[in-house]
């Protein structure tokens, strides 16, 4: 009804909303493109007054803040929106998630006001850090404690970065800004804030392979599991979440 | 219910394939419900959940509420050897439990390749792949769809065949089910269905054959058991439940958006096509009823392409309107409508046209034979003028990629017939040329592409013989060496797999002993190119004592008491002999709307009125 109102003053007015939601474990196979569709249908049976691109095959105005990984699983995605005409945040949150399938969990919405003078950058583009739980499958807790505090204090976390067509060594270390460590029933679980964006990036993957390959008592066939917590931007001198960031 | 872990799904491609849980699937509770019905389609995922017969079903069953209907896809090779390597039976996608907790096991057989991964199915959740074999506790085990007018290969490994169209029948079966659940009689059970229209239990009948290897009689075991199947459908398309909401998939599938069914039935009449005959007589939805649904539809799934289903869109009575009314109400919406066949003529172009008015994508025509000649044999009523003309507003109108699909192997077919596929493409080319260079988009590209013939049951060349592969090569170097013009790309495949497609579509009871050699053998995903090994059926065959060419390469003669004879779609037998005697003069028999053509289907089925809901009646 809001939305009805609105459009037929015909109001046109283009606000830019940031949304956080999840992908949760059990579409966590779902690949990045595939999950972009899902987003984009979910929108769509909202009747959400979404905003198109130009052209013989317009594109919705939808951005997704930063890609995860295949087998990756996460409580705070984001997502750029743009619609013609100004919701509440509220209407919006409960439309989507009345439209969403089980994997898929709206969790925040926030208006991204214009500040004059200011330019209001994409979420992708503010992106500094991310916080992941990884949980690594042990053949037995023994010894790991004290191999991880041995590679604490060690600066040097040097791994082989495979790309499709180049292989190099990386030091990761200075990618990991805060580490912690719990073994839990055989399951060693290691929380990190690490590097995230396009300034600076460490895949949590890739964190995984090295504490793998440094810890023999980690069970190299079993599925790494990896859940993306959260993402941080930085405002003024610290960091704050993406929706943090855009809140006034 | 089975565990899948994710140490599993992580080796494998494309796991979202086997997790389920997508928007619109339907959960019930196990304990609320009498009957478990699980819906199995015998490929991979991304193609059963493109199928919409399939889709249909799952929503008229779970319409029941004493009734739970769940998905199972045949799981690709690597999925199934971590399945069998971790004891994992095959499951079902709502629930994950085991198929063999269920009370039926339903297969829509929509091609004779995929009849391996039927019994690999069956074997991947611990049951007894012969239906003689197979104990009171299993599971029951039916089949449907349109290799089912041929069940005779399936013989003994599914329990009963529903045929025809499945809306109504489903439920039949499933009341009287009721009856029988958990008192351990199958049997009972089976011999009450048998006397249900459409309902096909091969166990109840029996087959002699003669000296020569043909059938020497068909005929039930038990007086009671009826000696011929009428085939069921449904009167009226207005009122067949269509569902609102459809599954929507996390994975792009095969047809990826919302498919609305328009028609059933077509009225073409083409000789060689079985669904052609088997889906008669032609039934329409409305125009009001099909855009009340596309909207509903496109709400519910969230999809942005709807395409219009039916054997020949073109063909539907109120195209224009239907057309023009979807357009209108989804200017706004960023909706595109999309039409899977076109028919040949400048009305079709036009329509096309009017859908793609920004972006042309490729078009497709289907001429299926090279020559006039050829083209009068399976009665495709198309003329090579037509054709052009076609072709001439289509690069007129702004398109300048256009496939054509062709048959080899037809019957009565000469190499001259042959050569005329690549000197139509050829002269399609040509009215390329002929419009002026500032009308024309830049780019010419024909892509004529051949598939290799397959003689099914119930058309009028049931009798032929199939062109063998030798020939088959021959025609294929033949289309080859005849084009003259750059611009025309030839496609072909010299597959083997029409041979066996051809043994198994017009196969007896004794094609079951090969199928399950063949699988035993290792045979599964036979549709598939880099699955598909000839060898195994080939050794399955002579280990059987079968001769693949005594079904595929013999003529039949009329009075051949054929596999699926016993079987009543409504056309009369004569109706086919008439038409294959017209074939070989090259006699053309007229579409039925322009008047009857006396196929038998409106007077042998008292309730089947032909153009049922069409404009003009």
């Amino acid at each position: 009804m809001v939305l009805m109102l609105i459009l037929k003053k015909g109001r046109v007015l283009r606000v830019r909303y940031l949304i956080k939601y999840s992908k949760d474990s059990e579409i966590k196979f779902i690949a990045h493109l595939d999950l972009m569709r899902t987003l984009q249908k979910i929108i769509k049976r909202s009747e959400l007054p979404i905003e198109y691109s130009k052209g013989f095959n317009p594109h919705m105005a939808v951005s997704i803040a930063q890609p995860l990984s295949v087998g990756v699983h996460s409580k705070g995605e984001y997502m750029d929106v743009v619609l013609s005409c100004e919701l509440e945040e509220k209407y919006i949150l409960d439309k989507m998630n009345e439209n969403s399938p089980r994997g898929i969990k709206i969790l925040d919405v926030v208006a991204v006001i214009p500040v004059e003078g200011k330019k209001q950058f994409q979420a992708m583009a503010i992106i500094d850090a991310a916080k992941y739980t990884i949980k690594l499958k042990l053949s037995q807790e023994e010894e790991v404690k004290e191999i991880l505090n041995s590679l604490s204090s060690n600066e040097d976390w040097s791994i082989i970065k495979k790309t499709k067509s180049v292989e190099k060594i990386v030091n990761i270390k200075p990618l990991v800004y805060e580490i912690e460590y719990s073994i839990d029933n055989s399951i060693l679980v290691i929380s990190a804030l690490i590097a995230c964006g396009s300034r600076d990036n460490l895949s949590a993957r890739l964190l995984a392979d090295y504490m793998k390959e440094n810890i023999v008592f980690i069970n190299k066939e079993a599925f790494v599991d990896i859940t993306r917590e959260e993402m941080y931007a930085m405002k003024g001198d610290k960091l704050v979440t993406l929706s943090e960031f855009f809140k006034n | 219910m089975n565990k899948i872990s994710d140490d599993i799904l992580f080796k494998v491609e494309k796991p979202a394939r086997y997790v389920g849980g997508e928007l619109n699937c339907c959960y019930k509770d196990i304990k609320s419900v009498d009957i478990r019905f699980a819906f199995c389609f015998p490929d991979v995922y991304e193609v059963g959940m493109s199928h919409l017969g399939s889709r249909i079903l799952y929503h008229v069953l779970n319409l029941r509420p004493d009734t739970y209907c769940e998905r199972v896809f045949a799981p690709w090779p690597d999925m199934e050897k971590e399945m069998r390597e971790h004891n994992i039976a095959l499951y079902a996608l709502e629930s994950k439990d085991s198929l063999n907790e269920f009370d039926f096991l339903g297969f829509t057989l929509q091609y004779e390749m995929s009849y391996t991964n039927i019994l690999n199915m069956l074997d991947m959740s611990g049951i007894t792949i012969r239906a003689s074999q197979r104990g009171e506790e299993e599971p029951i085990i039916m089949a449907g769809g349109p290799c089912a007018y041929n069940p005779e290969p399936l013989h003994d490994i599914v329990d009963f065949f529903e045929l025809g169209e499945g809306e109504e029948i489903m439920n039949d079966v499933m009341d009287v089910y009721k009856k029988y659940k958990g008192k351990g009689k199958k049997k009972e059970f089976l011999r009450e269905i048998s006397k249900i229209r459409g309902v096909y239990v091969p166990s109840l009948y029996e087959v002699s054959y003669n000296e020569d290897n043909t059938i020497k009689e068909f005929k039930p075991k038990y007086a009671d058991v009826p000696s011929r199947v009428a085939k069921r459908f449904v009167t009226n398309l207005e009122e067949v439940a269509f569902p609102e909401k459809m599954v929507v998939p996390y994975i792009e599938i095969v047809h990826d958006r919302v498919i609305l069914e328009t028609f059933r039935g077509c009225t073409n009449g083409c000789r060689f096509c079985q669904a052609g005959m088997i889906y008669r007589p032609v039934r329409e939805k409305t125009t009001a009823n099909l855009v009340e649904a596309a909207d509903k539809l496109l709400k519910s799934t969230g999809y942005r392409e709807i395409s219009l289903s039916s054997l020949s869109i073109c063909d539907y009575s109120d195209i224009q309107n239907l057309i023009a009314t979807l357009i209108e109400k989804n200017k706004e919406n960023h909706v595109s409508i999309s039409l899977p066949s076109i028919r040949i003529d400048s009305f079709s172009v036009d329509l096309i046209n009017e859908i793609q008015k920004a972006r042309k994508t490729g078009l497709t025509f289907a001429p299926e034979a090279g020559t006039q000649r050829m083209r009068d044999i399976i009665n495709k009523g198309v003329t090579e003028e037509k054709i052009l003309e076609a072709a001439s507003n289509v690069f007129a109108s702004g398109w300048s990629t256009i496939k054509l699909y062709f048959m080899v192997g037809l019957p009565y077919e000469t190499m001259e017939d042959v050569r005329g596929i690549a000197q139509l493409s050829d002269k399609v080319a040509g009215e390329y040329f002929k419009i002026p260079k500032e009308v024309r988009k830049r780019g010419l590209r024909v892509t004529t592409s051949s598939a290799i013939f397959v003689p099914k049951p119930f058309t009028p060349f049931q009798w032929a013989p199939q062109s063998t592969m030798d020939e088959v090569v021959e025609k294929i170097k033949a289309v080859k060496y005849a084009i003259t013009s750059k611009a025309v790309t030839y496609n072909y495949h010299e597959s083997i797999v029409s041979y066996l497609e051809a043994v198994i579509a017009r196969g007896d009871r004794r094609i079951c002993d090969v199928i399950i050699k063949a699988f035993e053998k290792g045979a599964k995903f036979d549709g598939w190119s880099e699955h598909f090994n000839f060898e195994l059926w080939k050794e399955a065959m002579e280990e059987c004592g079968v001769d693949g060419n005594f079904y595929a390469y013999r003529e039949r003669s009329y009075d051949e008491v054929l596999p699926w004879d016993f079987i009543d779609i409504g056309v009369n037998k004569e109706y086919l002999i008439l038409e294959n005697e017209k074939a070989k003069k090259a006699q053309l028999t007229q579409n039925c709307k322009l008047g009857c053509t006396d196929c038998g289907v409106n007077v042998n089925f008292k309730e089947g009125t032909c153009f049922k809901g069409a404009l003009f009646n």
